[in-house]
This record gives structure tokens, sequence and C-alpha cells, in this order.
């Protein structure tokens, strides 16, 4: 065993440790730490990246050195690192673009506390990436539900409690639902294993036993988690919690925490029942329904929404309905176009974030849409990155979101008539609403603004040296998308790979 | 499918019935502490369930206090495990609900989850 | 190796970039919140010298690329079996050579108009850019690069609309990106059906369409073709989707109205040809639904053009629905799907190219040297300018199809087209609009030659005083149209007060008026030998049908 193979269990204690240790040290000092943390994992989760597209097979790591059926497992393919590292990179972006922020509105003295959060949540997100043990992924799914919570109500106003209620209301129903599936599934197969269960579930399937149990094993553990993830309808609590917590929370949050779910639902899709049982089982038909209404209502939220912070989060809600329609369609090539949106929709949303949070910084920190009138030239940079934020949301060639679109449509039309044409319909009727309330945002922060009316309003430029950390996140999020959307081959085909040895 | 096999698993029917009302209750109650009650009777519905899937009928707790090693002895171990964790993952759950139950209470004075939401409007936050 | 094809491409880019980059930099090291500072006329100079070396190289490296045979290069996978993939092949030397030549002419033209407009670096940075993604959008060899520099072009041509940043400009400009991009999606949604239903998507005279994968999908097929004729047509202002044109023309500085609608409303004709004879084949839409409705929207669209046209006092919006009407003519010749329709219709885009450059650049030199926009504003404008007017003078009647002008042949190639090609009452009502069409034109265009030499009446020269106080009782009348007034006026004999100082002569300097001159005699000489562009462009209608 070489040592790289060490490193996934390294990133998981590392970050879960860093947690605890945050909350006794100062503010700064966590800052410091929590900084230096990301990047190790990130770098540790790169050389395990390297070193499984090196030997070409995942690898299980036991922990405890028990044997299969009793210890512990870590399971580590290229699918797995390559999620790894990119969550890495785009925390460590959103908490370098929101560290501003979070030093205006984070009471000093809790500083430290929001850090542990972030620690936790990180290992947690590596641990729902690695383990290949159902129970743990449970336990981890509700750490990560807890530190959610904690980045969501750190900044303290009635409503980013209230979304923190109303997200632990939805969470907790979520992994109720989840919980019951996992032991359903426990007392069918006698594992917890993941690759155990598989096996089982695999001859009960064959045998044609339990059949109606598994099924509704199938749909509780992907209902639990569609409303972790905030599939709409399940949607209630994402405005208010994006739109008004602190600005690296609302980009973690939607970028990374619901991608950790949904990547739980491909392991269990593909780890822990087969795809082709779930593809037989008509739950993905009932995930694609989802996600196609999901799709289009996102969007006409968005439209109708005043605050574009609000407005953003609503988008996600549309973008999430793409994800789980990938899954729908119920062909590999879906998955790995969800897969590729997963890291589309990461780089994407939290860019839009912190462009928005730099547009609001001109316009007086206001977030409603009018008094972002001319916010473009007032911050250069953050216009710049909104706009491409946008046009990679809407669909433009260059940009990331052009190559999910493609990969989703390619998925589409070459499955079943009665998928791909609805599919196809909600890609474009939802794209041309993207375009509306994306393009009228752009519209509106670079429509010239009255002069008198900013001044009277005190409305500041905002110039790059000003704000030398964001800038620097907003630039390297837009190479990251311009990255993503370029040169998608090998990375399209890193996916596709992973996923051959993830099962 | 028929009677004879309910009530012969009666045990996992109550549980999933309770899991039903917990899970209602959770999802449908407009006051704060009753949803949290409904989310514990959920949670305690599963531990049940678990407990029923390892429990073999005339067997100990598999806890060595007079020397008997023998695996016969006692029930299967890894439920028990695991409604140990499930605990701890709940009652820290609970904690932290109730803990945001509380801040919701001293602003607005009220444990109703929909009055405060049109409150919050009205604050226009 | 053929990736030196590349070159016309990456130079003007780069060179493009250099130039925004420095710009920035320069910014910077002024302090960002200053105004810009006006360039030094050094500085101007080595900046016109710098454009015309790059587009001069990038145009013989393009006319080299397009002489030398046949080149292919692939550049890289975007998707597995979606390579960026360049080709040149007949249709690709056609629109290259072309718009090199007329790119190089504009640039020459607008060095001199630019002054007035000034942020020069800007304009011609995005300037060089556009031409290296038209380049690349001529050489695209499939259908997902054709797309993905069509996009492009989009977004890069964008800053030359709103180039004056006032607040009309800008809404005109993100009204073109818009509609551009709504347009380009119902392209993309049918390059999804291509690419299921299509052996390849690399463009193949005569196209790709793999008849037995589309047997028993012929109707959803359709529908995607429709969408994509829609959808590109955008760009060509075909109706319904034609509105951003006569928005972005006129608040575009005027050679970037020129080569917006003198070229990259081509753009849109390219895409369609591409779709329509390289991928879909013509043979497929032959005597279907969509055909009918394709012809029926580019005669609505050539009539609606030329009325709203004929009814536009405001020069340059006058000159953009005529540029929407035009460029229709083009599409009802590729719609009727008979290779003599075909040669008719490149004929046309050609000839429209560089008629429609000409007339712009006139618009520019009214703009530029009198300040004057609307069309009965140009009284007499003949006597101060008349090498100017004569050029425009030659180009309408070109645009009109007068022979031995060049319109003339396009036209008559059209007709022809829409006679032999079989498409039933087509045949008829085709030519019919497009004689209507051609009389409209010659309504619009005509008049500013005529009272431009014979006003009629008598010019009175005045001060700009004298001017403002002829307003002031003009407007005092009410806010009645005041084309009606001058008319009003005119019949009574009343003297045309015109602004324009006492200056015996207005002509523009020769940097300004050569360029005019050589696309005003193309647009006639074309007309006169004819001959080998016809062949060029019969050869290729032949090879896709």
């Amino acid at each position: 065993m070489e040592f790289v193979q060490n490193f996934p269990f390294f990133s998981i204690l590392l970050s879960l440790f860093s947690g605890p240790l945050c909350s006794v040290i100062g503010g700064k000092a966590a800052r410091r730490i929590n900084l230096a943390v990301i990047t190790a994992i990130g770098a540790m989760s790169a050389a395990v990246l390297h070193f499984t597209i090196r030997t070409g097979e995942a690898y299980v790591y036991l922990m405890g050195h028990f044997p299969a059926p009793w210890g512990n497992e870590i399971r580590a393919g290229v699918l797995e690192a390559l999620m790894a590292l990119f969550f890495c990179v785009v925390m460590f972006l959103c908490m370098v673009g929101g560290s501003l922020e979070r030093s205006l509105e984070i009471e000093e003295s809790k500083e430290n506390l929001y850090y542990v959060m972030v620690n936790l949540l990180l290992s947690s997100l590596l641990a729902l990436i690695y383990t290949n043990d159902l129970f743990t992924a449970y336990v981890f799914v509700e750490i990560n539900t807890i530190s959610a919570c904690g980045l969501i109500m750190i900044r303290q106003n009635g409503r980013t409690i209230e979304a923190a209620t109303r997200y632990m209301i939805m969470s907790l129903l979520g992994s109720g639902l989840l919980l019951l599936g996992i032991c359903f599934l426990y007392d069918m197969t006698g594992h917890l294993l993941m690759s155990n269960i598989k096996e089982q579930v695999q001859i009960l399937h064959g045998t044609g036993d339990y059949h109606i149990p598994l099924l509704v094993t199938v749909s509780l553990m992907s209902v639990g988690i569609a409303i972790k993830s905030a599939l709409y309808p399940f949607h209630a609590w994402l405005p208010d919690a994006y739109g008004y917590s602190t600005l690296s929370s609302a980009a973690i949050l939607s970028s990374l925490v619901s991608k950790g779910y949904i990547f739980l639902l491909v392991k269990i899709f593909y780890r822990v029942i087969g795809f082709d049982i779930v593809r037989d089982s008509k739950i993905v038909n009932i995930l694609f329904a989802f996600g196609v209404v999901g799709m289009i209502m996102g969007s006409v939220s968005a439209i109708k929404e005043g605050n574009i912070r609000r407005m953003i989060a609503y988008s996600s809600v549309a973008q999430i309905g793409y994800i789980y329609m990938g899954f729908g369609i119920g062909t590999t090539a879906g998955v790995i176009a969800s897969l590729y949106h997963i890291l589309s929709h990461a780089a994407t949303k939290s860019l839009l974030f912190v462009s928005a949070s730099g547009i609001t910084d001109a316009s007086g920190d206001s977030t409603s849409f009018f008094d972002l009138t001319g916010a473009g030239y007032r911050n250069k940079l953050a216009g710049v990155a909104f706009t491409v934020g946008s046009l990679s949301m809407v669909g433009f060639p260059m940009f990331s979101g052009f190559i999910s679109k493609l990969l989703f449509a390619q998925a589409a039309v070459d499955s079943a008539y009665y998928k791909m044409l609805p599919a196809l319909i909600a890609l474009a009727v939802s794209t041309i609403l993207n375009a509306v309330y994306f393009m009228k945002t752009v519209i509106r922060i670079y429509t010239p603004a009255d002069r008198e009316e900013v001044s009277r309003r005190g409305f500041k430029n905002v110039t790059v040296a000003e704000q030398k950390a964001k800038s620097a996140a907003l630039v390297c999020f837009i190479v990251l998308n311009m990255a993503l959307g370029l040169c998608s081959e090998p990375i399209v085909r890193l996916l596709s790979e992973g996923l051959n040895m993830f099962a | 499918m028929n009677l004879a096999n309910l009530a012969n698993n009666y045990e996992e029917a109550i549980a999933m019935i309770l899991f039903g009302i917990g899970f209602s209750n959770l999802l449908l109650q407009k006051n704060l502490i009753r949803k949290i009650i409904g989310l514990n009777i959920m949670d305690t519905a599963v531990y049940l369930f678990l407990a029923l899937k390892g429990y073999i009928a005339g067997r100990k707790a598999p806890i060595v206090v007079d020397g008997v090693q023998s695996v016969k002895a006692y029930i299967n171990p890894i439920p028990s495990g695991l409604v140990l964790t499930g605990i701890v993952v709940s009652v820290s759950v609970s904690a932290l609900m109730l803990a945001l139950t509380i801040r919701l209470y001293r602003r607005y004075h009220t444990l109703d989850l929909d009055e405060i939401t049109t409150r919050l409007k009205k604050e226009g936050l | 190796m053929d990736a030196w094809i590349l070159l016309p491409v990456i130079l003007p880019v780069l060179a493009g970039v250099i130039l925004l980059l420095s710009l920035a930099f320069e910014k910077r090291k002024n302090g960002g919140g200053q105004p810009d500072r006006e360039p030094g006329e050094e500085e101007l100079r080595s900046l016109h010298r710098y454009v015309v070396a790059v587009l001069a190289v990038s145009a013989a490296l393009a006319l080299a690329a397009v002489l030398s045979g046949e080149h292919s290069v692939t550049l890289f996978e975007l998707l597995k079996g979606i390579p960026v993939y360049f080709h040149v092949d007949d249709i690709s030397r056609l629109f290259a050579s072309i718009i090199s030549v007329v790119w190089l002419l504009v640039a020459v033209y607008s060095f001199v108009y630019m002054k007035h407009e000034g942020k020069e670096q800007r304009f011609y940075g995005f300037y060089l850019i556009v031409y290296g993604v038209l380049m690349a959008l001529s050489f695209s060899g499939n259908l997902v690069t054709m797309y993905l520099f069509y996009e492009i072009m989009t977004l890069t041509s964008m800053p030359l609309v709103l180039h004056n940043g006032s607040r009309e400009a800008i809404m005109a400009a993100l009204k073109y990106l818009f509609y551009s991009m709504c347009g380009a999606y119902l392209g993309l949604f049918g390059i999804f059906f291509l690419y299921k239903y299509c052996d390849t998507l690399t463009f193949t005279a005569g196209g790709t369409l793999n008849l037995e994968l589309a047997q028993g999908n012929v109707t959803i097929l359709l529908i995607a073709v429709f969408g994509m004729l829609i959808g590109f047509g955008a760009k060509a202002g075909m109706l319904p989707l034609h509105a951003w044109l006569p928005a972005a023309h006129p608040v575009a500085p005027s050679p970037a109205s020129a080569v917006l609608s003198g070229v990259i409303a081509k753009a849109g004709v390219l895409a369609i040809i591409r779709v329509v004879f390289f991928v879909v084949g013509p043979d497929f839409l032959r005597g279907t639904w969509v055909q009918t409705a394709w012809m029926t929207l580019t005669l609505l669209t050539v009539f609606m053009g030329s009325m709203m046209a004929f009814r536009e006092p405001v020069f340059k919006k006058r000159l953009a629905y005529s540029t929407v009407s035009q460029v229709s003519y083009i599409l009802f010749g590729l719609s009727v799907l008979s290779p003599v329709g075909m040669t008719g219709a490149l004929l046309h885009v050609v000839f429209h190219m560089v008629i429609k450059c000409a007339l712009f650049l006139t618009a520019g030199i009214f703009i530029f040297r009198c300040g004057e926009t609307r069309v009965e504003q140009f009284r007499g404008i003949g006597k101060q300018m008349p090498k100017t007017l004569w050029c425009y003078t030659f180009a309408s009647l070109a645009l009109i199809g007068i022979p031995p002008t060049s319109g003339f042949v396009s036209k008559w190639y059209l007709a022809q087209g829409a006679l032999e090609a079989g498409v039933g009452a087509f045949g008829i009502i085709g030519p019919a609009v497009l004689l209507v069409s051609a009389l409209l034109t010659a309504g619009y265009l005509l008049p500013i030659t005529t009272s431009g030499f014979f006003p009629g009446g008598i010019v009175k020269h005045v001060k700009a005083e004298e001017k403002h106080s002829a307003d002031a009782a003009e407007a005092e009348q009410g806010q009645t149209a005041d084309a009606k007034n001058v008319k009003a006026e005119n019949a009574h004999g009343v003297d045309i007060v015109v602004d324009r100082g006492q200056a015996a002569s207005l002509e523009p300097s020769p940097e300004m008026l050569i360029p005019l001159a050589i696309l005003a005699a193309l647009a006639v000489l074309l007309g006169l030998f004819p001959n080998p562009l016809i062949n060029f462009v019969s050869r290729i209608a032949a090879s896709v049908m």
C-alpha cells in the first residue's frame, strides 16, 4: 500500500479535528488554520486523483484494518478525488471571496466559531464523498446539516434564524426518510458496507424476493435526499437561507452543501443499489418529473424576485432541477451530465454570489433590483464577473454552463421519446427564462445611472485595490469557469472513467 | 400479503406507525415545540425498528459479564451500536432545534412558525 | 500541418486583446478614476498604422489560406466526438475573401471618422477581434464550431454597438445581444437534434442527414430545422426576430454599422447556408411546410423592410430597414432550394455586403461633416459634396438593381431561381414581391440623390445662430413632423435653411472618400464583369444540390 492511499482518511480527520481546534483560538488564527486546512486537503485530493488516474482503479481503505463485513471502509476512485479536489477549490475561493463580509457581519467574538462550522462542513462533505459505509454516510449527513445550519445563522437576524429553522425542519424530514431507508436496507441485506449491500441486492433482485420493500427503500432514500438538496417543491427554506446569510455561507451552501447530498445519491444509485435496478424501479421517472418542473418553476420564481441575492438563490432551485433531470433520464450519459453540472454549477453559482455582493457593495449594500442601476460601472470587475456568471448560467459557449447544457441535451436526445421531448423542451424553456432574468440583471447593472441619484445615495465606486481578496477570488472563479467551458473534454472523460470505477 | 403477516410482525408495524406519526407532526405542526416532539418520535420509531431487527428471542444484551464467550448467548450487537450512534445524532439535532426555537421565541414571542414568517414579511427585512 | 490557416484568426484576436490590455494598463497608470485622456495626433497615427498592419497581414494570410486549396485543422475535442474543427471550402472562400476586403476598407475609412467618436483604442481592439472571429466563423468545419464562434461574434461585436456609451446605445446593444442569443439558442437546440439524426455534424455538401434514422421522426426534425432557421435568421434580420437591427445600427458609429449591416448580418446567412445545405440537405426540406413557411417569412420580411425603410426619416435607420429587406432577398434565394436561386443568393451576399457598406459610409460622412442624420436635412448636399453623393448614387442604383450594376445580376438570378424552382404560387409571388420591393428601394434611396443635387427652391447657407432662431420659430409651430413642414415650405418656394456654414466644399478627406469610392466602384464593376463570380458561386450551388 502506498502512502498516498492514506490521504482520504487524513483529509477527513484533518478537517474534523481542526474544527474543535478553531473553537479555542482567536478568529484571525482560526481563519488562517481554516485556509491552510482547505489548501492541504486540496493538495492531498490532487495527489489521490493523480494516484487513481495512474493506477486506473479505485481502492478500498480499511479503517482499523477490520476486513469487509465488519470494518468501516473508505473507497477512493477518480470521481471521488476529483469531487474532493473541486470542492476544496471552490470552498477556498468562497472563503477568500467572503472574508470582507465576514469581518463586517459576524460578531468578532464569534468569528472562530464560524471556522469550526466550515471545517466540520468540509469534513462531512469529504466523508460523504469517500465513505463506503451507509450508516457513516447518515451520520455525516447530519453533521453536514448541523454545520450548514450554523453557517446560515452566524449572521443573526430574524430572517436567518427563521431560515435556519425551516432548513433544519426540512433537512430532518429528509434525513428521517434516509435513515429509515438505510434501516430497511440493513434489515433486508444484513450489511452496512455499500459494496456488500449491492451484492445482496443483486441477489434479491435476481430472485425477485422483497421486490416491493426494495422499491420502497429506494424511493425513501431518493426522496429523503431530494428533500435535503432542495429539489422543487422542497425548496421553501432556500431563498431565505441563501439570501440573508453572510456571503461565504451563501456561496458554500449553494455550491457545495446540496451537491454533497446529491453525490451521496449517486453513490446510493451506483454503489448500493445498482443503477440498472434503480432504472427498472421507475423511481428515476419521478425524479425526472420533479427535476423538469423544478427547472421551470425555479426560473419563474427567479424572474419574479426583486432581490438579487434571492434571485440567484431561486436560480439554484432551477439548477438542482437540471441535475435531477439528468439522473431522471436514466442513462449513464445523463448521470455524467448531472455530475458535470454539479461542477459547473458549483463554479458558477459561487461566482454569481460573490460578484453580486461586489455589485451591492457599489450600491450602498442595497440588494433591491432597482438600486443596482449602473453598478457595473461603479464596480467594474464585479460587473464583468457577474456578466460571465450570467452568461455561463444562460449557457453561452466558452463558459461551463454551455457544456452542461450540451451534455444534458446529448443525453436527452439519446433517450426514449417520452423523456427526450420533455427534457429538451424544459431545457429550452428554462434557458430562455434564465436568459430573461440574468440578462435583465446584466442590463440593469449596465444601465447608466442618474449621476445625481448616485451621489445623493452615496454610492461609491469600488476598485480592485479596495477589495483585493474578493477581486482575486472573482478572477479565479472566472478562470475556473472558462477552464470548465473550454477544456471540458478531459474533465468529462475523468467523470466517465470515475463513474466506471465507482460502482 | 395478508393481515396475518401484519399481526406476526406487529412490532415493525408499530414502529412504522410511530414513524408516520412523528413524520407528520414534524411536517404539519405549526408549533415549533410540537415539531421537535414529532422529530423525536420519528427518530425513536427508527431506533425501535433497528432494535427489533437486532433482537433474537431469548438472548441477552451483548455485554460480557459472567464469562460467557459464545456468540449464541447474545443478540446481534450492530443494531444496538447503530441505535446508540443514532441517539447521539438525534440528541444533538434536538438540542440545536431547541436552541433555534429559543432564539425565535425571544425575538417574536411566539412559537408559531407561520406567524413568524408573516411578521418577518411585515418587517420587510 | 494546416494549422497556419488559423493565423488570420489568432493574429487579429491577439492584436486586439493587446490593444485592450494596454488600454487597461494605461488607465491604471493614470489612476483609474480620471476621465480618459484624449490620445495625441502622433499616438493616433501609430495606432492606425498598427491596425492597418495587423489587418493587412491577416487579410493576406486569410487570402493565402483560401486560395491555396483545401485545408483542415482539428484544434481540440470540445466533447467526445465534437471537435473544434476548421475546414476551408468554397463557401469559406467566398465569405472570408469578401469580408477581408470590406473589413480593411472600412478600417481605413474609420481612421478619420472615429476621431469624433473618441475611444479609438477600444474600438479598434474589438474591431480586430471581431475580424478574427469572423474568419474563424468562415473557416468553421462543423456545426458546433460554427455555433461557438457565432456566439463569440455576438459577444465581441456588442461593444461596437455600445461604443458611445449613451443610454440608448447600451439599450440597443443589449437588445442586440438578447435577440442574437435567443436566436442562437433556437439554433442550438436544433443542433442537438441534428447531432442525433445526422451521420456527422461536419459540413458536407448536400447534407449528412441519415434518412434511415430520420424515418418516423420527420415532424420533429422539421420543427428543429425551422427553429434553426428562425434562430439564425435573427442575425440576418428575418421576421420575427428582426427588431434588434433598426435599434442597433443607428446608434453605432457609422463604420461599425457598416460592418454590422454588411458583414455580421451575413453571418446569419452563412449559418443558415451551413445548416440547410451542408447538414440537413436541401432535399429533406424541399416541398415541406418548412420551405413554405420559410419562403413566406422571407417575402414578408422583404416587403415589410422596404415599407419601413420607405417611411423612415432617419437616414441610418432607413438603411437598417433596407438591410432587413435586402438580406431577406438572400434568404428567399436560398429558400427556393434551387441552384439558380442559390447562385442569386450568394451573388447578393457579395453585392449587398459591398453596397450596404458603401451606403453606411456615406451616412457616416454626412454625420461626420455636417452632423445631419435626417433625410430631409440632406437637401442640396450634392452641391457641397458631389463626389460623396455620386458614390452614394452608384451604390443606390446597384442596390435597386438597375442594369448594368451588380444588383441587377443578383436579382435576375433570384427571380429566375424562384420561377424555375417549381415552388408553385411562390414562383410568381416571389418575383413580384422582389419587384415591388425594388421599386420601394428606389423610392427610399433615390430622393436623397435628387434632392441633394436638385434641392428646388434656394438653399440659403446660414450661420449657426440664425439656424437656431429658425429652428426655434419652427418649434413654435408645434410638434408636427418637420418633414411635412419642409415640404409645405418648399411648395411655396420658401427658402430652405441649411446650416452647413459657408464652405463651398465639404468633401471629406481622401481616407474617407477612397474606400467609399472603391466600394461604389466595386458595386458597379461587379455588375459589368460578373462572370468569374457567377461561375464560382454556381459551382458551389451545383455542388450542394
